[in-house]
């Protein structure tokens, strides 16, 4: 078998593997009950800030970031992935196996991008009529791929970060709620870019969401293709950009907490 | 008295030892910010004060959901549930008085995001009505400890403990009406926040930091203590049904 047909072998088993993860997690009702009903709760808190403020546009503006946010948030969560792999003891083994442990974690968690994507649609296409927002057909389709392409760029960026918490697994959680609410902060999901004083506003252009959404805000004022264009190539390139850090860097990471023996879970 | 200073003293331990317990200390302020910026960018001073708040009531509300409310879970698979129900110690006792440090370690977002407002906005919570907001604080503070305790007591026997804890936050926010009040909610909504002391004690926080006169101050505090004694109350009760059939059944073991 050559080595691109077992790393595909890998990620096949890897990305089952996820899958059966989560229906241990969820059954589909208890998305929907559960899951589902805080995503639109979520949006539909941010939403309602816009009708206090008395202002239609600020309530489709905070309905759109916060729907989007939750595809980044999802992707995001592909940090827990190194967590849950130390509470299951299976982490030492995975990093003593020939295979890379970034192959396994990039294909084990690569649900999170299609739920976030699916949980971010559900939200934007409920939640946005029934705050009166209008869907214009068939130019808010586009809005479906450019959500995917937040979902994968969150999920690089969130790979990334897992590689930094590899050994640290008792800020893992610590690290993925303050990294979402720091995207909800950052990214132009409640406010402007602009309203951001101009370092911040370079640096959130580097982080995952801000281009694909500024894309999708695009579309919803129809604006010409080109520009919309432009700021999805530069989600894919973001995106793109933390999926190779993750990959240059994970490896180290591991083979650093092999030597000091800090992977196991009673590190 | 001394099961409870023992808990108390105990979960400060943990937190101390739990840098993961510190997640509400980090997002308290980064909700400040987000609030602020949205009241800022559309030109409503007037609601600053509004949004300075809410992010104290979302860390006391996590806290109780996130960590207090899975503190038996917890326990359950360290195996410690056992030894804890086999000593003369009254678990509920013991219990309460870790929630009750968890919900004093909450309270210091109140601090933090007066810090943000000062140093971030140049705003400060504006101490209208200071012994109301006192009391409000304390009195919630409470409430929360007694729904913490109905959290845990239901949570205890579930697979998916923090799956649900996670499920359920924005929905309470919301419902409890934390930055908009339960009045601009759709009119099926408001029967369900009325009976959710979070949204009493969103009305009266908001109420101690404007300038207007707070109506009624004692009757609608007394909702926010009855409430969530009323919480309390059931979590003692679901509490002691459920230990008793894991008792029975031999189930305190997660194994």
């Amino acid at each position: 078998m050559s080595a691109v047909a077992t790393t595909l072998n890998v990620m096949q088993h890897a990305f089952r593997a996820g899958i059966a993860d989560y229906r241990a997690i969820f059954t589909w009702k208890s998305w929907l009950a559960g899951w589902y009903v805080r995503v639109l709760a979520q949006v539909a808190f941010f939403a309602l800030i816009g009708e206090r403020l008395g202002d239609d546009e600020k309530t489709y503006y905070l309905l759109v970031g916060n729907s989007l946010l939750i595809a980044a948030q999802v992707g995001v969560f592909s940090l827990n992935m190194t967590s849950a792999e130390r509470w299951a003891g299976t982490l030492p083994l995975l990093v003593a196996s020939p295979s890379s442990p970034v192959v396994v974690f990039s294909a084990r968690g690569a649900y999170l991008a299609i739920d976030g994507s699916l949980s971010a649609l559900g939200a934007l296409f409920i939640a946005g009529p029934l705050f009166g927002m209008d869907l214009p057909w068939p130019r808010v389709l586009a809005v479906v791929p450019l959500t995917l392409l937040v979902g994968l760029a969150s999920y690089g960026f969130g790979t990334f970060l897992a590689g930094i918490v590899f050994r640290y697994r008792s800020i893992n959680s610590l690290v993925v709620v303050t990294t979402y609410v720091s995207l909800m902060a950052a990214c132009g999901v409640n406010v402007p870019l602009s309203y951001y004083p101009e370092p911040l506003e370079l640096l959130a252009r580097f982080l995952p969401l801000t281009n694909g959404l500024l894309a999708i805000r695009g579309v919803f004022a129809g604006l010409p293709a080109v520009e919309i264009v432009g700021n999805a190539a530069l989600e894919l390139a973001v995106g793109f950009g933390w999926m190779t850090a993750a990959l240059m860097s994970f490896n180290r990471l591991a083979s650093r907490g092999r030597r000091d023996g800090s992977l196991d879970f009673g590190a | 008295m001394r099961a409870f200073r023992a808990g108390f003293a105990l979960e400060l331990w943990i937190i101390r030892s739990n840098p993961d317990a510190l997640m509400p200390l980090f997002t308290a302020p980064l909700f400040a910010i987000i609030f602020m910026a949205i009241v800022r960018q559309s030109g409503r001073p007037d609601l600053e004060s509004d949004a300075l708040m809410a992010p104290v009531l979302m860390t006391l509300l996590w806290v109780a959901l996130q960590h207090a409310g899975t503190l038996m879970v917890g326990d359950r698979w360290q195996a410690l549930l056992e030894p804890i129900i086999a000593s003369p110690t009254s678990l509920a006792s013991v219990l309460l008085g870790r929630i009750m440090s968890l919900m004093c370690f909450g309270l210091l977002s109140f601090f933090e995001v007066w810090a943000v407002g000062k140093l971030v906005f140049g705003v400060s919570i504006p101490f209208e009505h200071p012994v109301e907001l006192f009391l409000t604080l304390v009195c919630t503070a409470l409430a929360m400890a007694g729904l913490a305790v109905t959290f845990s007591a239901l949570l205890v026997m579930t697979r998916n403990a923090y799956t649900f804890t996670n499920s359920t936050s924005f929905p309470l926010y919301l419902l409890g009406g934390v930055f908009v009040p339960v009045a601009i909610l759709p009119d099926w909504i408001q029967p369900v926040s009325s009976i959710l002391f979070v949204s009493w004690s969103s009305d009266l926080l908001r109420a101690s930091v404007n300038e207007a006169p707070v109506e009624s101050f004692w009757p609608r505090l007394g909702m926010v203590l009855l409430l969530g004694t009323a919480s309390f109350a059931i979590g003692r009760v679901v509490l002691h049904y459920v230990l008793r059939r894991m008792r029975a059944s031999g189930e305190l073991a997660a194994a």
